[in-house]
């Protein structure tokens, strides 16, 4: 195509179809019905990484000062106490120990689950809703 | 109808509830605790839900995260497997409220097989043999000797707070009767904070031979046969077979109506297995109904053709039994050796760790069930078992000889395991011979050079 002038050229033919566009890839289609693509089994769900078991407020790993509060139960996560309120904290919100950062519910009782932490959330790691399990990360919090 | 079912349980036995499920294309659900992240069944489940941190108290047991996992994946069953909360009557109703179907006996079945003295009483009222001893605990010294001598010496005086083998003197006369009674009260009161005693009829030498019984909601119950049980340590079962060597086809016949009276009297639903003691003249009596599935159930799966987990969901499901006692073919002998995560020679002193190369044995009539794998990391929260090796033929010396040669290609590196003890016991006279008692491992630690079983 650099030899002439084109810069778009297209040719259709039965069953093809072929369009160049100067400065793009080639773009072939074909009227034919293609084969499904092959599926192969899905692969196993990798492995969750080991979880360290230390309290809540331990430090992770990632940038320094910062801990994740974990759900120590199984159950679904609430962020506000009923469905009509504010939630219990937002991004940004400064959290001591005994602040009640969300609702889990189990068995239909709801739990209040305490931040156990003093700091900062930085970002809340799951949805309203969203069922979640022992030792989930639910929010993460920057120390201090 | 059955389509999710959330396991309650680790190790082989949730292994072989999630294979069981995806022959029935019945989803899974494992509940796991931190220490099982790796864990096989796991890795398999359609779903995994973390419960808590390694002790079995902070997860396997909480019935409150298990329940929820259970509402927040929507299941509709719940199967417990052996041991944690399978035989918890509490569990067994907090599922029956939730309506989630719990897969085994209604928990009213649960309390009443829980307690020794009530399930004694039950079966004793349907005909069923029981050992004799005292109605409860004994009051005073005088009581206790007039209840030794209608029973008979020798007796063996029992703690009522005891298990597990504690708390147990045997006296085999008045005069011995008198001293055994109060060092028996005096080590349960400070063992057990509770110095209350019991009698009983102290069978020597006993096998222990229990009878697997399934039983419908329709009520249908059958017996699929006996499992001989008796080469155990301290109280703790490692080898079982089946048939066992020592029934006459009479016997068979009588125990195996006893284990369907005592299920029938116990109202029972759903896989069970009835405890017997036998002595050398062939009398037997009713220990214990176990009212779960059990360890040793794959030595029955292999004698009989019958795939008890598989029944145990379609009896769960509402479904009738489809076949009746007389379709019930005892067509092989099988032998279980359980293989333990344990140092033999160092008093099998527990061995966790991490398994270097792993290769399970396999042929005409081999079957492992394990959850272990090369590279796999034996947790040390729970108990040491880390699979099961079950050999059957055509007759027991193809079983014993096929135990035998599958123990010999087993290969577990990083850990220590009892494969070199079964081997050894496979190749022992008197085990071979179908001699073995409740006495036996005693007899054969006490005999054997220890290079033999390492």
């Amino acid at each position: 195509m650099t030899r002439s002038e084109l810069t778009e050229f297209a040719v259709e033919e039965e069953g093809f179809k072929l369009k160049i566009r100067r400065g793009e890839f080639p773009v072939v289609s074909s009227s034919r019905p293609t084969l499904p693509p092959l599926t192969l089994p899905a692969p196993a769900p990798a492995a969750p990484a080991p979880a360290t078991p230390a309290a809540p407020a331990a430090p992770s790993g990632d940038e320094p000062g910062i801990t994740y509060i974990k759900s120590p139960m199984v159950g679904t996560f609430y962020r506000s106490p009923s469905p009509e309120s504010k939630p219990f904290v937002e991004n940004g919100a400064k959290i001591v120990e005994n602040t009640v950062v969300c609702i889990i519910e189990a068995m239909k009782i709801m739990n209040e689950i305490q931040a156990e932490v003093k700091g900062t959330i930085v970002e809340t790691l799951v949805e309203n809703g969203q069922p979640v399990e022992y030792g989930q990360r639910l929010f993460k919090v920057k120390q201090g | 109808m059955i389509q999710k079912i959330l396991i309650a349980n680790r190790g082989e036995i949730a292994l072989r509830i999630v294979r069981a499920c995806r022959e029935l294309g019945i989803k899974t659900l494992a509940v796991y605790s931190e220490a099982d992240v790796q864990s096989l069944h796991v890795q398999l489940a359609d779903e995994a839900i973390c419960i808590g941190g390694p002790r079995g108290s902070d997860s396997y047991l909480r019935a409150d995260r298990i329940i929820s996992a259970a509402e927040i994946a929507d299941v509709d069953a719940i199967h417990p497997g052996y041991g944690f909360l399978s035989e918890n009557a509490k569990f067994a109703e907090q599922c029956e409220s939730c309506n989630i179907k719990f897969i085994g006996p209604k928990s009213k079945s649960i309390k009443m097989m829980g307690d020794k003295a009530i399930a004694k009483e039950t079966v004793r009222k349907a005909g069923v043999p029981i050992v004799p001893g005292s109605d409860g605990p004994v009051e005073t010294e005088a009581e206790a000797v007039k209840i030794a001598r209608k029973i008979g010496y020798p007796v063996i005086i029992k703690a009522v707070a005891g298990g597990g083998g504690r708390g147990m003197r045997i006296a085999h006369n008045d005069v011995s009767f008198a001293k055994e009674y109060h060092v028996a009260r005096n080590e349960a009161e400070k063992a057990f904070g509770n110095g209350a005693v019991y009698i009983e009829k102290y069978i020597e030498k006993p096998r222990h031979i229990e009878f697997q019984i399934l039983a419908d909601s329709h009520g249908k119950v059958v017996h699929l046969g006996e499992r001989d049980c008796s080469v155990q340590r301290r109280h703790q079962k490692l080898i079982e077979e089946s048939p066992s060597p020592f029934l006459t086809a009479d016997l068979r016949k009588r125990m195996g109506k006893a284990a369907v009276k005592a299920a029938q009297a116990a109202g029972y639903e759903n896989a069970g297995t009835i405890e017997f003691l036998v002595d050398a003249k062939g009398n037997f009596y009713f220990i214990e109904m176990n009212t779960r599935i059990q360890v040793e159930h794959p030595v029955t799966e292999e004698v009989t053709g019958i795939d008890l987990i598989k029944q145990q969901i379609r009896v769960a499901n509402g479904e009738k039994l489809d076949f009746d006692q007389s379709d019930v073919k005892f067509e092989k002998h099988a032998i279980e050796c359980r293989i333990n995560a344990e140092d033999p020679a160092r008093n099998f002193a527990p061995s966790p760790g991490t398994i270097g190369l792993y290769y399970a044995p396999g042929g005409h009539g081999v079957r492992v069930d394990s959850h272990v794998y090369s590279g796999y990391t034996i947790p040390a929260y729970y108990d040491s078992m880390i699979g099961k090796l079950i050999c059957y033929g055509s007759t027991r010396k193809v079983a014993l000889e096929r135990s035998y040669r599958a123990l010999s290609e087993y290969l577990i590196r990083g850990i220590k395991t009892t494969i070199p003890l079964h081997k050894a016991i496979m190749a022992d006279p008197t085990f071979i011979e179908g001699k073995a008692t409740t006495a036996y491992m005693e007899d054969f630690m006490n005999r054997t050079p220890a290079d033999l079983f390492v």
